[in-house]
Formats: structure tokens, sequence, C-alpha cells
């Protein structure tokens, strides 16, 4: 009679191969093929797609950019959240105000934000370079030189998703005991080693917890480069996302896209568990 | 080390609310250098808002705080060389053993030779010497209690240790030998210890004199015996001892206070109305005897119960109820028995002050 308990696993279980199993294995099959625009179906050319994919030095340079912009920014993001979460944690005037002030950029479109941010940075229109000549300095090519593009996704990023840190960094910094602190001010410790001695060390797994978040979703990257640069000048700004977005919904090569894809998988499922590892080894040490 | 004096100490957390609300109603005291001290009294008492104002953690809204004289109301915490142990055993996650005892010192600059010397006294002394390279964080409760006493210990200057409820997260057999180190170092560095607690037992065993507080306010204030024999009010008389403290109502006849239905009663002492205000009559369940002389009590056994190895006995009389407290009386729910209590163990209370005993 037991038997029919199987048959309430029935839905979860067909959504799951609906959504996640079907399209993955779907996709390996598809990067086995040499599915394009001009030949669509399901043929076999072996390798082949890895082969090219290996070759592809455009695809590691996106890769390796990537890797730098998420964690430029992550780690930006954290060190500016961490500042203002520590600046309303205690109370302070206009507390709830500021809190919620801090999280408006979180709650806005990011496509809207971007285009925003392009008319900001837009070299003859916008206002950032509108101010830096009236402040009788040069205008700067935000958008069209490769240095500055890749500032300029950076900081349209930071200045988004800082908030998410806050949030959670605020969270975490509410939540810390009292004692601590009384005995470190009984102890005779300043503002610094109060800070270094008992409220880093106290949030160091809320912070692990943070920055992985963050480094996942950072790894995404793509609405912003999208509409900013869309990967310029050149591919200066090009992230593997936005790559693997060009290859497959902009070539239609879609068999090789689904190879570039699943590469892509395995090398960020592996070196975000890496770094959630290391990063709880050296910082979360005292959790146990 | 410091006699420390509190004068006209009073706090609100609301001074500026129209109708003001003290969470410590004004009151003077003196802590002697080198004793050991007990706050007594229910949560939300005022002992811990006191113990807080004197560590500096909370300034006071009134009064002034002076150690040996010298007035620290409004000084800084880390000056008026304090050691407080919280409830929570407070510990540097990131440090090791050694580095906890040691950061009061290094936040205070003392040279290193120094530290190390002070450090190792101390672990010697706590019986810490054999954990001192190992990270704080991996050790028990009782061990993590003992390095915030440390921290306290370690300074030379400490003018008090004041203790937070420190022993309400260890383990009973660990409280009775931490309870034992804390004498034992109030014997061996002849500091002020002030522990602050809700357990009688805890108190009455650790302090030669305790403080009974309720409603912010010091209610009595003695050595453990006298605050057993003679509370001075019927709060302390309830608080104090296990069952609480007997107090039955009683009628006016003729300048005295009676229990009738207990045949009981005293005069009240001169200048005394007997006939306004309520009165009560106390004795203690353990001042009850099964046999000898006295005064005697007669009542039907309503309810038996045990305290450890000792018996106690509900008796009621008509409309009274008490309580006795005997060693080994062979009697049985329901039956009557004839208890003795010492006339001079009788005591009269009015509006729940005790007005002395005029037994005649």
């Amino acid at each position: 009679m037991y038997r029919q308990k199987y048959l309430f696993l029935i839905p979860g279980l067909l959504t799951l191969v609906a959504i996640i199993v079907f399209p993955l294995l779907f996709t390996i099959r598809v990067s086995f093929s040499s599915w394009d625009v001009i030949q669509p179906g399901l043929d076999w050319i072996g390798g082949e797609n890895y082969a090219r994919l290996w070759e592809d030095e455009r695809y590691w340079e996106a890769l390796l950019r990537l890797a730098g912009m998420a964690g430029g920014t992550v780690l930006v993001q954290y060190v500016l959240g961490f500042g203002l979460a520590l600046l309303v944690w205690r109370e302070v005037l206009l507390k709830r105000f500021f809190r919620v002030l801090f999280l408006i950029p979180m709650m806005t479109t990011p496509v809207v934000m971007s285009v925003i941010w392009r008319t900001i940075f837009h070299e003859s229109l916008g206002p950032v370079n509108d101010l830096l000549q009236r402040a009788g300095l040069e205008a700067l090519p935000w958008i069209s030189s490769a240095g500055l593009a890749f500032t300029s996704v950076m900081i349209v990023e930071i200045w988004q998703w800082t908030p998410f840190m806050f949030l959670l960094l605020l969270a975490g910094l509410l939540s810390l005991p009292e004692e601590p602190y009384l005995a470190a001010r009984i102890d005779g410790a300043g503002p610094f080693r109060t800070f270094f001695r008992v409220t880093f060390p106290r949030m160091a797994a809320i912070s692990v917890g943070a920055i992985l978040i963050r480094l996942i979703e950072a790894s995404k990257i793509m609405e912003t480069v999208y509409v900013l640069t869309s990967g310029g000048p050149g591919t200066a700004t090009e992230t593997s996302s936005y790559y693997i977005y060009i290859r497959g919904l902009r070539d239609f090569q879609l068999g090789y896209a689904a190879s570039l894809s699943l590469i892509y998988l395995i090398i960020m499922i592996v070196s975000l568990t890496l770094i959630g590892k290391g990063l709880t080894r050296i910082f979360v040490k005292d959790q146990a | 080390m410091a006699e420390i004096h509190l004068e006209q100490l009073a706090h609100s957390y609301a001074p500026d609310a129209p109708e003001r609300v003290y969470a410590l109603q004004p009151l003077d005291l003196t802590w002697q250098d080198g004793e050991t001290y007990a706050l007594l009294g229910p949560s939300g008492c005022g002992k811990t808002t006191m113990l807080n104002i004197i560590s500096g953690l909370i300034r006071p809204s009134e009064g002034r705080v002076l150690f040996d004289g010298r007035d620290v109301t409004g000084e800084d915490t880390r000056r008026r060389n304090i050691a407080q142990v919280f409830q929570v055993p407070v510990i540097y996650r990131s440090m090791t053993v050694a580095q906890n005892l040691a950061f009061p010192l290094v936040c205070r600059g003392l040279p290193r030779a120094r530290i190390r010397q002070r450090v190792g006294e101390i672990a010697e002394l706590l019986g810490l010497s054999t954990f001192l390279k190992r990270p704080a964080r991996e050790l028990t409760a009782d061990q993590k209690q003992l390095i915030s006493l440390g921290r306290g210990l370690v300074r030379e200057d400490v003018s008090a240790i004041l203790l937070d409820e420190p022993l309400t997260v260890i383990d009973p057999q660990m409280k009775f030998e931490l309870r034992k180190k804390l004498k034992q170092i109030n014997e061996a560095a002849g500091v002020t210890m002030v522990l602050v607690t809700h357990d009688q037992n805890e108190a009455m065993t650790f302090a030669r004199t305790v403080i009974v507080m309720n409603h912010g306010r010091i209610v009595q204030s003695g050595e453990p015996q006298e605050l057993f024999e003679c509370p001075a009010t019927e709060y302390v008389g309830t608080f104090i001892g296990s069952p609480a403290m007997n107090f039955l109502a009683t009628v006016p006849r003729e300048g005295r206070r009676e229990v009738p239905d207990l045949g009981l009663g005293l005069s009240v002492p001169k200048g005394e109305d007997a006939r306004s205000g309520t009165w009560t009559l106390g004795f203690r369940p353990e001042h009850v005897f099964a046999e000898g002389d006295g005064w005697p009590l007669r009542g039907r056994i309503r309810r038996i119960w045990f305290e450890g190895v000792e018996q106690v006995l509900e008796v009621e009389a008509g409309e009274t109820v008490f309580r006795a407290k005997l060693d080994h009386a062979r009697v049985r729910t329901g039956e009557s028995v004839e208890l003795r209590i010492a006339p001079e163990r009788l005591a009269l209370y009015r509006d729940g002050q005790r007005v002395g005993a005029g037994y005649d």
C-alpha cells in the first residue's frame, strides 16, 4: 500500500525533468552536433565543437575577463556594503531612512538602470563628461576606450549590487550578541581592535556566504554588458555569458554554443566550490 | 582595589518621559574593598543596571559613582579598571587562550615580557596553563567563562570584578567548581567581587553580604544568616528560603494581633496601633519542630512533599495554612499533628515591613 507514495513525487520530479534534466541532457547532445542556421538538426560530429572551443581564444579571454570583473566588483561591493552596514548599524540619526535609501539601486530593473547609466556615461551628451568639463578637466571616453568601458561596466555592477551585500551584512551585524562588545569596552579595546577582534571574526561566516552568493550572481553578468557596451569596444567588455549569447542566439551556431555553455558550467561549478571551500577555511575556521 | 561608593544613585532608561520610570530607585551603597557581595533579585529588578553603571557601560541619570572617593561617574569604562563577566562566556574566537588573557594588557600597551608573566600567573591561578596555546573557541563553556574571568584578573589594577549571572549557562557540577574557584580567587587576590544572580543558593553560598533587590530598590542588605533569620520585609522572607516563609493573616484583639485558628498571638510594639494596617505573623518553616518546648501549632496535614532529605508538611487549621520543614516525622496526610515553635521565632509584619517581635 505504500507503493502509492511515489505517485506524490511525480509532479515534482516531472517539473525537475522538464526544466533541468531534459535541457541539460539535450544541451549535451546538441554540443556533439553541428546544428547551426544552415544545417539545423541533430547530426553527430563527435568532439569537434570541443576541439574548436579549445582553440577559441575569444572564449578564454572572455572567461578571464569575467573572473576579473566578478572578483573585482564583488570585492568592492563587499567593502562598500560592509562600510554602509556599519554606518547604519548602531543608533544613528535617520537610521531607517538610510537603510531604505541604500537599498534602492537593488530594487530597480537592471536593464533600465543600464540604459540610464549609458546616458550618464554618454561621451558628448552625458552629465559625467559635462561635469568633468565644467570642472576644467578633459572629457573621458567612458564607453569607447577599452579600459574605461571595463571600468564603466564595473561601476554599474557595483552600484546596482552593493545594496544586496549591504542587506546581508546588516542582517548579520544586527544578529550579533551585545556582550562581546561590552567585554571589549571593558578590556579597553578601541574601535579598530573591536572591529578586527570582535565584529570581523563573528561576521566571517555570513561574509563568506554573501560573497559566494554575489560571485554566483556576478558570473552571469550579461544585461549590463549588453546594454552599456555590447561587449565593446572590440571585445573589451565581453564576458562568457555574452559571448555564448553571441555564438548561440546571434550567429545561431547552436551546437558550438552548447559546448561553450557546458564547459562554462563545469568551470563555474569547480571554481566556485573551490573558492567557497578556500574562503571558509581561511575565515570561518572558528565557527565549528 | 578600591572601595566603591554609590551616592544618591538612580537610573531611568527614559529620563525625558513626563512620568519618570526608574529602573533603579535613588540609593546609597558602599562596597568595601576585597569583600564578596551578591545582588539578589528577580529578573528586571535593576541589578544588572546597577552593575552596568558601576562598570561604566551605562551612565546613571542621577547621582555619583565614587571609587575610593574619586568621582568616576563620567569616566569611560576602560579607565575605570573594572572587570565584568557576563552570563554568556565571552571569548575572542579568533585568538588562543593566551592571546585572550593577554588582550586587556595588549590594549593597555604593557611591555611584552610583563604581559607574558601576568598571563602565566593568571593561567596558573585559573588552572588554564595547559590550554594556553589552544584556540579559545575549542574549550568548554566553564573554561570559557574562566577565560572571561581571567581577562579581568590579568589586570593588576582592577578595582572590582563584577559577575553578571556568570554561572547560569554552566553545568551544575561545573557550577560548584567554578563557585569554589571564585571564592579562592577572592581570597588569593583580595579583589572585591560582586555577583548578580537570581539564584538564592548561589548568592547565599558565595557572598559575605547579600543585597536583595526588588523593583529597582534595595529591600534588605546583610549577611546570609541575617536575611534568613530576620527578613526585613515579607518580600525577602518569601524570596529567600525554600519553602518560603509563612505569613499568616491576623486579627486585632486588645493591643495584640492574633491568628485565631492557631491560638497564636503577639502584642504589637509600643506606639503602633494594632487596629490599623495589614498585619501578618511570620515564621520560617525551618523553625517549626515536631516536639520540644514552645508554643503549640495544631492542625491537620494536608500535603507532604520532600525537599532533599527533609519533609515539608502543609498543615491546615481552619482557614489558616502553614508549612513546616522537618527532618523525619512519621506522619501521614490527613493526620492531626501538634507541632511546636519557639515564641522568639515569630515576628510581626505590618504592611509587609517587619515591626519587631513583641511576644509575651
